[in-house]
């Protein structure tokens, strides 16, 4: 029997497979390090460290760049083009020529708490154009007349019902919140209609949200600030939820009114078209998702692209789909500076704004 | 045409429709839907919801012209209801579009007119051919029309 202790050369191959030797990393190649704690609780810092923590805090760290890359963004970054139209070609003209940027959620997102970041970035004309879906209309004006509560996952449905209370993930929103919507918006239903019978208005879904923008006349709400600040608002969803339930109802009621998709997808694609940079800010998928990409198509693609979502691709779905599937269709420029973050809104979008919008903000009144 | 057997201001005593909550009408009622008294076919109810109040979705025929027509109003709104009455009568003879009807009590009537429908038709067939019938008025917001007929029993 062999001696146990004597060493023995391991096998060649298995060694060959084991130990393959790197090659030399670039020299610019980012390390991972986290966050050090002795540095005190300083969320600055914090944050700043997400870039080099790994997995998705680096996506966040990436989002947040490239969210800082559109916003300073100036067309007098670019060099001169010989092809460059005379109206372009003024340097004062050209620092002030900025990215259009497009935000785009769900309508779980204005149900949320977010809302409030969206009506901050709205407030203050941080965003050029915005896509959402009929909730994400609606339960911002809803949040005006009546709260939305905190519930919790779990709670039973059908006791829910009994009580009136619709939930929407964690969060409860009773039944007379919307019984005082129909209050309010039944009547502005009734002047739009007269509006297009006596004037001949055609409205479309973006008028119509600016209209009950002005309506509302509420600082609390996203689409109040919309209206102040002339923000577009596109949403060609927007009888696929309660509005729509009233739109439906005022058919008998007030028949007649007519609302002009057309229109919208005109002024929506050309939003895109005439823009000389665009960035995507897309949080959650479906609708909102597409229907900014494909208005970005238009132009042959935005240039900056951040996605925050959990969906996943392997349905190919467009909700999972990453941005370089964007790229493929021209959605997205294929030098584009792009980014989807795996994570749900309302944990890393505060986060996003603080350390880009928000901040700069605060850097510039203080 | 509607117009030739309208007759407005012609009711006089009971009112021509009374007001009944919404969520109390029933299927086979009546109830006004855009100005025409009406027979309820179908109804339902949806709860009070993402949609607002709750409502009731009315879908109903037109008592003289057949014609449906649909509604929906919140169910504590009042709808009114027509006060709709039959009478039957015995016809006496159907003179230039109109009929001549006369009650058991031997009062006559004149001014009911002969619709242009498949009862109207059959009805002026079997007179033509002279059966002795008695003819149902339905009479309701100022407007009366047959609406049956039978064959009058032998005596």
């Amino acid at each position: 029997m062999a001696n146990p202790n004597k060493a023995v050369e391991a096998p060649k191959g298995a060694l060959d497979a084991v130990l393959v030797a790197s090659e030399n990393v670039p020299e610019d190649t980012p390390q991972i390090r986290g966050y050090d704690f002795n540095e005190g609780v300083d969320y600055a810092k914090l944050f700043t460290s997400y870039r080099h923590m790994g997995f998705q805090a680096t996506h966040l760290g990436k989002a947040i760049e490239i969210v800082n890359n559109m916003r300073t963004w100036r067309l007098s970054d670019d060099p001169l083009t010989v092809d460059e139209p005379d109206e372009y070609r003024d340097p004062a003209v050209r620092a002030a020529t900025k990215c259009k940027i497009f935000l785009g959620y769900t309508s779980n997102l204005i149900s949320s708490g977010l809302r409030e970041t969206f009506r901050y970035l709205v407030q203050h004309k941080m965003v050029d154009c915005v896509v959402t879906t009929a909730g994400g209309i609606e339960e911002d004006f809803i949040k005006c007349l009546g709260p939305t509560y905190a519930g919790a996952f779990s709670l039973s449905g059908a006791e829910l019902r009994k009580k009136g209370l619709n939930r929407i993930g964690n969060l409860l929103v009773p039944n007379d919140n919307y019984c005082k919507f129909e209050d309010w918006v039944v009547p502005i239903l009734d002047q739009l209609l007269e509006e297009q019978k006596s004037q001949g208005t055609i409205w479309t879904p973006s008028k119509i949200i600016h209209r009950l923008g002005k309506e509302i006349d509420n600082p609390d709400s996203v689409y109040y600030w919309a209206y102040k600040n002339n923000i577009p608002v596109y949403c060609p969803a927007i009888t696929d939820g309660s509005l729509g339930d009233m739109i439906y109802f005022h058919t008998y009621r007030n028949p007649g009114l007519v609302i002009d998709l057309v229109a919208d997808i005109r002024a929506m694609n050309n939003e895109a078209v005439f823009a000389r940079k665009t960035g995507v800010i897309i949080l959650g998928g479906g609708l909102v998702k597409h229907h900014i990409c494909n208005a970005n198509l238009m132009r042959n693609g935005a240039d900056y692209a951040v996605y925050i979502n959990t969906a996943q691709e392997f349905d190919g779905s467009d909700a999972g789909a990453r941005p370089d599937e964007a790229v493929s269709w021209g959605k997205i420029k294929m030098a584009g500076d792009m980014v989807k973050v795996y994570a749900e809104a309302t944990l890393v979008f505060p986060i996003l704004v603080a350390e880009t919008f928000a901040k700069n903000q605060s850097l510039q009144t203080s | 045409m509607e117009a030739d057997h309208e007759f407005e201001g012609a009711v006089s005593g009971a009112s021509q429709t009374y007001p009944m909550q919404c969520s109390a009408l029933r299927k086979n009622g009546h109830v006004v839907i855009k100005n025409r008294p009406c027979k309820i076919v179908d109804m339902s109810t949806s709860k009070t919801g993402k949609h607002g109040h709750a409502k009731v979705h009315l879908v109903a025929i037109d008592i003289f012209t057949g014609k449906k027509l649909e509604d929906i109003s919140p169910s504590t709104h009042n709808m009114n209801v027509p006060n709709v009455s039959r009478t039957e009568y015995t016809l006496v003879n159907i003179d230039d579009g109109y009929l001549s009807l006369m009650t058991t009590e031997g009062v006559s009537k004149e001014d009911v007119k002969l619709l242009d429908n498949e009862l109207c038709n059959k009805l002026q067939e079997d007179f033509d051919s002279g059966k002795d019938l008695l003819v149902t008025i339905v009479s309701a917001m100022g407007e009366e029309a047959p609406i049956a007929y039978k064959e009058a029993p032998n005596f």
